[in-house]
This record gives structure tokens, C-alpha cells and sequence, in this order.
């Protein structure tokens, strides 16, 4: 795990570089491949969206394919690089643990005013679901897409059964990616969410907000941290029990009952240590 | 040129390629089913045998394609539902017998060309009908794969599948699915919104060739002016063909090649030249490019991408186990 807490900056970061290329990366290409994607459907002549000054290329199936083939040469890399980089890596912190649907539900009644959240890892319970939704859906598109690509090229006359399964997997994985996008970008607006979006766009987040919401990830790179060696952090930062947190707002932090990092219960160092391997 | 002088293909030889390719339709594994390969179906239709039928009001060919698909189109719905926000409505269903171009009621018309030969008039009838080409961007890039080229190269829509989009026509080099609004699934999901029919075109009589039959028009030709057979003896036929009578052939290389061969004592651009290229009637431009084959080499590269993914996610997952491994040796020297 790379994550670290910067106790000087006020900040954790959350995200490497690498991981910040890897979303951009299949977000960007992926919004390319829905908007060319919907424009190989003959709708742009129809819905007058070629009338529309610098759109007339939208009419053009050949042109749309052709920056939907580009799209999904970064689309699929990145898709597998993610796959293969983090599956070499270890890195499990996206995987569900047992417990995440039932913690879901907890926390969406939460966003709504029933209950309080449970202290979090690195990753929200739904967020883990979110991400096997999200593999699914992109395995779907990419294998589909990746048939009807080679029978664009090599076999045009392959098994029509085999060429029709890959239409209407992509089809309806095309419907299942924009749903899941949509729910993605309605999930980022809730207010409790909102401090991970700093996450994504700068790789850090900040500790005020980690510290009272995702105690046990910090917990884990605390012990992480100890495990190699390194001195631990004076406590200067505030977090709230777990089990009580508010997920307060950056800027609410303040308002919530503080108190000293260690009166925390953390695990053992090599508890942490092995904690930190899998996220 | 006598009928007698002329390589033929019997019919015995076209229902013995037909059963093989019928055979061989149970191996459907990319790779071994490109479109060219041995076992693939050609026609041939040799322009110095056809007449035209003139003698006939409608042309033999024309007159048997129109029976055979006599009650192919379900009944249209009434009123036909007017799309949104373009409004085109394409109904043939009252003028079904038109037979001198493309409709949906009609996938097979004779044009008449009056062409110059050696300084003398010339008239030459050409039937035009779907050229059932090797990779056909009607078939590959329908958003529903409602239309698909069979192993056989016979290019079929699934008129059950088919919404009507018409992009197969707009990728079509020589527009040839014609639409009828009113007809199709679109009736049943979302009328005003999307889809706005269903594409008709000659299917080669699929339905036929797959019970060992030939196309009903081939069939009907009074003059034999149309073959079918195995597209290597049919091209082989084509290229003798066209050697004997110092002619020329069309649909060979056109859109990347075709099942198609026509054969012409006269240059396909003079013929070309006798056609106004209107909606439903063809033009025959010789040497038309497949416009997919732009697309072909960045779809090389999608194909390649997960190779290149694979290959930059355990490099880098490498390069961290590695840097991993020295830093913890560091630290356990620092220890010791």
C-alpha cells in the first residue's frame, strides 16, 4: 500500500499517480465510447445532431468507429493493466468483504437522515460492490466489443449465434455502463462523499475528513507505517471513536467531539501489516 | 457468341457445392470462415447472354424474385406512425408492383444501358440486386446485427431484428436495402422515437440455397445468363468468361470484393456512365473502395490493446515487487 498519512499538509493520500491515470484513463475513453458508441446507433441524422455546427461528423458511422476504436485502444488497456498491475500487486482493497451488503444499506439510510455510518476502511462498503458491478459490466463490454471488432476486420461471417451474443452483451452493457456512471456521479454529490472527489482529482484527501470517516484505513496505514520502522505520528490530529463518526464535511471537522489519535483501539502492528498488504 | 462456347457450371456441380457448404455450416469458429475461402457461394451474370427479356413486360428474374417474395412483408400498420422529429415515412406497400428499381416489394431490377461498342450502338441489360460483398459494413456495423453475411455469402436480414435505421443503406456504396416504414419490431417498442421499419434487399434466397436450391431468379433466367457455385469455380468461370469475350469484370475487387461477378463485353464505367443514380437505382462505379478498410488498422490495434495492457500491468507490478524486495533487504541489513 502506498497510501500515506501528511500529518504537515493535513492530508492522506489516498491514490497513486498510477491509480489517478488508471481512472481517468477508463473514465475519459469511456465517456468517448458511450458518446461514439450511441452515435453508431443512426440517430445523429435523425435527432438533427449533425445539423448542429460541428457536429455533421456525428451522421458518419465510419468516422464514429473510428473514435470509438481509438477510445477503447485506452479503454481496454487500462481495463487490463488495472486488472494486472493490481492483481500482482495484492491489492484487495476494492474486493467486498462479508458484511458490505447489509453495511450498505446501513449507510444509504444514513445519507438520508436514519442512523449513523460505521467507521470505514479505505473504501465504503458500497464502493466495493460498486467496483464488482463495475468489472462485470466493463468485462462484458470489453470481450463483446473485442468479438465484433474481429469480425469487423477478419470474419464477417463468423456463427451468426456468437456474433449476435456479442451485440446484445455490448448492447446491454452499453445501457448497464451509462446507469452505473450515472450512479456514480449521484453518489459524488451526496454531501458525506463529497471531500473523496479532492481524492480523485489530487490523490490525497484530507485528514480531517479520513480521520473521522475512514478510521480504519488510517489505523491501517498507521500500522502499516510502524511496521517498517518509521516514528509514530505525534498527536496533533483529531478523529473521532469509531462508531461514532459523523462523517462530518472538510470544513465541519472541527465541530466534532476530538479526541487523541492513539486513544483509537488499533490492531497489533503486525495486524495492521497484514491489513495493509490486502487494501 | 453461342450459348455452346460458353464454361459452364452445371446444376449437379452447384447442389453438390451446396450440400458441402451446408456441411460445413456446422463449424462456426472464426478464423476458418473468412469470407473468400473455399466453400463460399458466387453468382455469376454474364451481360452478353442477357436480353433483358424483352419480350416479357416484366423480366423473367425480376417476375420470379417478385413472386418468391410475394408475402415477405408482413401487413403494414395503418396509420403508419410518423417519427420523431424527422418525419420520413417510407411506405411502398401501394406500389408494390413498381419493378424498375429498388423497394422494399422489389430486390431485383434490369437497367437498360445503351453503351458504344467498337463505334456501334450497343444495348446491354443489367440486372442489379444486392452483390453480397466478402465483408459487407451493412452487415458488420447494424447496431443489431440484424443483418449478418452467412457462410454461404448470402448477406440476409433478420427482418424480425431489423428496426429500420437505414444505416446499412448509408454504408451501402450502392444503397441497396430499401426501407418500408410501418412494418418490425420498432412497431412494438418505441415507434415514435427509434427505428422506422424494416430493410428489404435480395437475401440470394437463402431460405433456398440452405434446402440445396438455387435462386429463383437464377433459376427463371430463360438465357442462363446467372450463375451460382463455388466462388472459386465462379470466379474462375468469370475470368474465362471475360478472356474469351476480351470483356471485363465488376464486383471482383469492388468494396473489398463481392459474390457478384459480372461480366461485360463493354467497360463497367461506359455502363456506368448510362445510369442516373437515383434513390433505389444503383450506380456501377468500378473500383468503389470499402470504406470500413479506414477502420481496419486502428481495429487492429483495439485488438492488440489487451496485449499491450497485460504487458505495461506486470511491468509495472514488477518494477514495485522489485523495489519492494530491495527496500525490505535494506531495511533487514539496517536491522542486522
Amino acid at each position: 500500500m502506498d497510501d500515506k498519512i501528511l500529518r504537515e499538509k493535513g492530508r492522506v493520500v489516498r491514490h497513486s499517480i498510477v491509480e489517478l491515470l488508471e481512472h481517468w484513463a477508463i473514465a475519459l475513453s469511456g465517456l468517448a465510447l458511450v458518446l461514439s458508441g450511441m452515435f453508431e446507433m443512426p440517430m445523429a441524422n435523425r435527432y438533427y445532431i449533425s445539423s448542429v455546427p460541428g457536429l455533421a461528423w456525428s451522421a458518419d458511422f465510419i468516422v464514429s468507429l473510428k473514435v470509438h476504436y481509438a477510445a477503447s485502444i485506452v479503454f481496454v488497456a487500462a481495463a487490463l493493466f488495472h486488472a494486472v498491475y493490481h492483481g500482482l500487486r495484492g491489492d484487495r482493497g476494492m474486493i467486498p468483504r462479508k458484511g458490505d451488503i447489509r453495511t450498505s444499506i446501513e449507510v444509504v439510510k444514513s445519507f438520508f437522515g436514519k442512523g449513523k455510518e460505521p467507521p470505514f476502511h479505505k473504501y465504503l462498503p458500497e464502493q466495493r460492490l460498486a467496483y464488482v458491478g463495475m468489472v462485470v459490466i466493463i468485462a462484458m463490454l470489453i470481450v463483446s466489443g473485442l468479438v465484433k471488432t474481429w469480425k469487423n476486420i477478419y470474419a464477417p461471417d463468423m456463427s451468426y449465434t456468437v456474433v449476435l451474443w456479442a451485440t446484445w452483451v455490448h448492447n446491454i452493457g452499453f445501457v448497464l455502463f451509462v446507469l452505473a456512471f450515472l450512479a456514480h456521479m449521484a453518489a459524488i454529490v451526496l454531501k458525506p462523499n463529497r471531500p473523496m472527489l479532492r481524492g480523485i482529482l489530487t490523490g490525497a484527501v484530507s485528514l480531517d475528513y479520513a480521520g473521522h470517516r475512514h478510521p480504519l484505513w488510517i489505523a491501517e496505514i498507521e500500522g502499516a507505517q510502524a511496521a517498517k520502522g518509521e516514528p509514530p505520528a505525534p498527536p496533533t490530529e483529531v478523529a473521532s471513536v469509531p462508531g461514532e463518526a459523523e462523517a462530518p464535511p472538510d470544513d465541519a471537522a472541527g465541530e466534532t467531539e476530538a479526541l487523541p489519535i492513539e486513544t483509537r483501539e488499533s490492531p497489533s502492528p503486525a495486524g495492521n501489516d497484514a491489513a495493509a498488504q490486502k487494501s | 457468341m453461342k450459348s455452346n462456347d460458353i464454361p459452364t457450371l452445371s446444376r449437379r456441380s452447384f447442389l453438390k457445392t451446396s450440400a458441402g457448404v451446408l456441411a460445413a455450416s456446422g463449424l462456426a469458429w472464426p478464423g476458418n470462415v473468412q469470407a473468400g475461402e473455399p466453400g463460399r457461394l458466387a453468382t455469376l451474370i454474364d451481360l452478353s447472354l442477357c436480353d433483358g427479356c424483352t419480350d416479357r413486360e416484366v423480366p423473367a428474374c425480376v417476375s420470379a424474385c417478385k413472386t418468391i417474395n410475394r408475402d415477405t412483408i408482413p401487413p403494414v400498420a395503418d396509420p403508419i406512425p410518423v417519427p420523431w422529429p424527422r418525419k420520413t415515412v417510407e411506405d411502398w406497400s401501394r406500389k408494390r408492383e413498381v419493378s424498375d428499381r429498388l423497394t422494399p416489394y422489389n430486390y431485383l431490377y434490369v437497367h437498360r444501358a445503351e453503351v458504344e461498342q467498337d463505334g456501334e450502338p450497343k444495348i446491354l441489360f443489367v440486372p442489379r440486386r444486392c452483390m453480397h460483398c466478402d465483408n459487407p459494413a451493412c452487415a458488420t456495423i447494424c447496431p443489431f446485427s440484424a443483418n449478418h453475411k452467412h457462410e454461404n455469402g448470402a448477406v440476409v436480414i433478420d427482418q424480425d431484428l431489423c428496426f429500420g435505421g437505414a444505416k446499412c443503406k448509408t454504408v451501402c456504396p450502392w444503397e441497396i436495402p430499401q426501407r418500408q416504414s410501418g412494418v418490425g419490431i420498432y412497431l412494438h417498442v418505441m415507434p415514435d422515437y427509434m427505428g422506422n421499419g424494416v430493410m428489404y434487399k435480395c437475401d440470394l434466397c437463402n431460405d433456398r440455397l440452405v434446402r440445396g436450391e438455387q435462386p429463383a431468379c437464377i433459376d427463371a433466367c430463360p438465357k442462363k445468363a446467372m450463375l451460382i457455385g463455388l466462388r472459386r469455380e465462379i470466379t474462375a468461370l468469370a475470368e474465362e468468361r471475360a478472356r474469351q469475350m476480351n470483356g471485363h469484370i465488376y464486383g471482383k475487387d469492388e468494396n473489398g470484393g463481392t459474390s457478384t461477378l459480372y461480366v461485360s463485353p463493354v467497360p463497367f464505367e461506359r455502363i456506368n456512365r448510362t445510369m442516373k443514380k437515383e434513390p433505389g437505382r444503383p450506380g456501377m462505379k468500378p473500383g468503389v473502395e470499402r470504406q470500413m478498410a479506414a477502420t481496419d488498422a486502428v481495429g487492429k490495434a483495439v485488438l492488440a490493446s489487451p496485449l499491450l495492457g497485460i504487458a505495461a500491468g506486470a511491468a509495472g507490478a514488477f518494477k514495485w515487487l522489485a523495489g519492494r524486495k530491495s527496500r525490505l533487504t535494506e531495511g533487514g541489513k539496517k536491522d542486522g
